[in-house]
């Protein structure tokens, strides 16, 4: 095969996956942009308003404080996620029973649906039944006992350890395979220069599955960026915004408030936001190389 | 062996599959075999297992039974969802042929987005049901002497449900004023008895249930309504900010459970059901909900009355915040067989059978009708006792627009939480001056 019978194979094959994603990720995105400069309540007739909607967005409190949201999620799960999975990847990815039932554990809550995740924190944390309180209790630790989800002060983290919890076999999942894709020979090269432990870790583990790590900090972002279900099932963006995401705060003002071109406004500001991290975050690990 | 197991596990597996789609076609096919047979959607919000939503999800199979040439398609959403998804499907323009549509505000858009046809006509052929509501019932659901629709039920939105055991208890009088609700709320404290219970996650509960009547006491209902339409009123005035002041204070005599801002409507009435709370401030339709699932000893020992009276309030006395119930949409877009098919099912559950059917699942009406006590329970009697001596005043949330509303509902939760009444009452005021102007 010439290089351009092999090119039109690559073409011909990415072309229904590239037309599927295109008419429902990149129209979809163009439509929202251009609903962003109405003022739409979704029912007859849109007003067209310029760019008018972003200078409100600009000023909105809510948003910036949303924004604030966002970004703790986003260092919690780069922060917490990321390393959490690459610890465990690293002591469970061989595969005696202890280590399959483990890695079978943290891997559990990827496939409940967020709903059941979100119920059961709840219950962990409710202000007269929750368990955390009784465990508190019981530790004589009464002190420490909060209004895990109702204090606007802390309810933002108290949603920290159900996403961790909930995302983290996902990583888990993909270090290990990165971890056992190590070619064997390296391993042995490296006994024979007498490389153990840490020396090992840091000059041929984390190098060899560097390209897995970039792309898990890539999902992590992404996924912590267009979080949703997680908050508004637990809060629904509550105690008085207290826990409002980007993406709660814009289904809000588009399905609660029916400002549907306020709405597009902050999708759109979603995605812009998105690309800058992600470019920021892909320029910032490539420099590793 | 293996092997095998996992060919025949893909196999079921796409049998199973197979059937799926199958049964879809056949289905498909069977409407097209004959012309006569008319296909209805209907959405409604009747999904839970109180009494009102079985009685109605009853009248839909029985129609169903009864009409075999109609087909109902029948989705039924938990009432946020229903709302949500009724905005969707108007923004779309593919509305449902009928619809469970909330009167007021979003009957008055719906009209305006050219998404209803009006039913005088129906109501004038059968005029002994029309002139059978009760006054001012159908004002809601009329748009320039234009009828929509009928209320298929009345939901008056903040009463005091009480457990007069634990009043007797620890001796507390059933407070009419709300001096007497702030010693109650302490006495109750001091006992470890959790004075009122609320859920205020979904956050319209405490606008719904208690500061939509809290405010009406403060300010008149005159007042609210001007400055609904933005007309010689705001919602900066003394009287507004007082009125959140007033509320504010019932927060901070510890009122209300901890981490009230964390639990839902449900978990709230457990609350009161399981007997840790001597009081629960609801809507007319916790009724039809407690008496399913509260127990004989609760519910004997339950009583209700109107939220106390507000010294040199504004407004009157014998009046609890509510709204006509809601009606059934009908699609503009019916016509002809389908429109016939679509009114008969709008008779049946609207009409005199309808509403007798939910007077009977415990569920207050607007339409001139005997309950008969034998068969209803003696929580709901003196439901009805307390509603024949009370005036509705309207629901926050039934007059101003959605935003305004999203915005009072936040602030709400803030202001419990010890934010500025002040500033509340900016945000509250700027959201209704954007979307009337």
């Amino acid at each position: 095969m010439n290089s351009a019978t092999v090119k039109r194979f690559i073409a011909v094959a990415l072309a229904p996956s590239l037309i599927l994603y295109s008419l429902f990720v990149f129209v979809p995105v163009i439509w929202s942009a251009y609903y962003s400069l109405f003022n739409w309540s979704g029912i007859g007739q849109a007003a067209f308003i310029g760019l008018q909607n972003y200078k409100e967005l600009l000023s909105d409190s809510i948003f910036w404080h949303s924004l604030g949201n966002n970004v703790i999620f986003v260092l919690a799960s780069v922060l917490g996620q990321v390393p959490l999975a690459l610890l465990l990847a690293i002591i469970l990815y061989k595969s005696n029973a202890l280590q399959r039932f483990l890695r079978a554990a943290v891997f559990m809550p990827m496939v409940l649906s967020t709903v059941v995740i979100g119920l059961i924190w709840n219950y962990v944390y409710h202000p007269q039944i929750g368990i955390l309180n009784f465990l508190l209790d019981a530790l004589n630790l009464s002190a420490l006992k909060m209004e895990w989800l109702s204090d606007p002060d802390i309810a933002i983290f108290s949603l920290i350890p159900p996403l961790i919890w909930s995302f983290v076999g996902l990583y888990l999942i993909i270090f290990i395979s990165a971890l056992q894709n190590i070619p064997g020979e390296l391993d042995d090269a490296a006994k024979i220069d007498g490389a153990k432990g840490f020396t090992k870790l840091f000059k041929i583990t984390l190098p060899m599955i560097w390209g897995t790590i970039q792309v898990a900090l890539i999902l992590c972002i992404a996924g912590s960026l267009k979080s949703f279900d997680l908050v508004y099932i637990m809060t629904r963006g509550g105690p008085a915004h207290a826990t409002e995401l980007l993406a709660t705060y814009m289904y809000n003002a588009t399905f609660s408030t029916f400002r549907y071109g306020y709405g597009s406004t902050i999708s759109t500001a979603i995605v812009i936001i998105s690309l800058l991290l992600i470019g920021t975050s892909q320029w910032l690990t490539s420099r590793r190389k | 062996m293996f092997k095998a197991a996992k060919l025949g596990l893909v196999g079921i597996l796409i049998v199973v599959l197979l059937a799926a789609c199958g049964s879809n076609s056949s289905s498909d096919g069977s409407t097209n075999q004959s012309t006569e047979k008319i296909t209805l959607t209907i959405w409604n919000n009747w999904s839970g297992q109180d009494a009102k939503a079985v009685a109605m999800r009853k009248i839909l199979e029985d129609f169903q039974s009864e009409n075999p040439n109609i087909t109902l398609e029948i989705e039924a959403l938990a009432t946020d969802g229903l709302k949500t998804r009724l905005r969707t499907a108007a923004a779309a323009d593919e509305m449902p042929d009928l619809f469970v549509m909330w009167p007021g505000a979003m009957t008055k858009e719906f009209v305006q987005g050219d998404l209803l046809q009006p039913i005088n006509e129906f109501l004038d052929q059968n005029a002994e049901w029309k002139n059978n509501f009760i006054e001012n019932a159908l004002v809601d659901f009329t748009v320039e002497d234009n009828i929509y629709s009928v209320p298929m039920n009345l939901a008056p939105s903040s009463l005091l449900y009480y457990n007069e055991d634990l009043f007797k208890q620890y001796n507390v009088k059933v407070p009419t004023t709300w001096d007497e609700l702030l010693q109650a709320v302490d006495t109750f404290n001091a006992n470890n008895i959790i004075p009122i219970a609320l859920g205020n996650k979904a956050n319209w509960v405490a606008q719904s249930t208690t500061f939509s009547t809290i405010g009406d006491r403060v300010t008149g209902t005159e007042w609210f309504l001007k400055a609904v339409d933005q007309n010689g009123a705001s919602f900066t005035d003394p009287e507004f900010i007082e009125a959140l002041k007033l509320y504010q204070e019932l927060g901070e005599a510890k009122a209300y459970q901890e981490g009230f801002n964390s639990i839902d409507e449900n978990q709230m009435l457990q609350l009161y059901t399981q007997g840790k709370a001597a009081m629960v401030i609801n809507g007319g339709w916790a009724v039809a909900g407690l008496v399913n699932t509260a127990s004989e000893e609760i519910l004997n020992a339950t009583n209700i009355t109107i939220l106390p009276t507000v010294d040199g309030g504004k407004g009157a006395a014998k009046t609890t915040a509510g709204v006509v119930g809601t009606g059934l949409g009908v699609n503009k877009k019916l016509s002809g067989a389908k429109k016939d098919a679509a009114m008969k099912l709008f008779y049946a559950l609207a009409g005199p059978d309808g509403q007798k059917a939910t007077l009977e699942s415990s569920t207050l009406i607007s339409y001139n009708l005997e309950l008969d006590p034998s068969k209803a329970n003696p929580l709901f009697i003196k439901l009805t006792e307390l509603m024949k001596e009370t005036k509705i005043v309207p629901v926050y949330d039934s007059k101003l627009s959605s935003a305004a509303v999203e915005a009072i509902n936040n602030g709400l939760q803030e202001l419990l939480l010890g934010g500025d009444p002040e500033d509340i009452a900016k945000r509250i005021q700027a959201a209704q001056a954007g979307a009337v102007n």
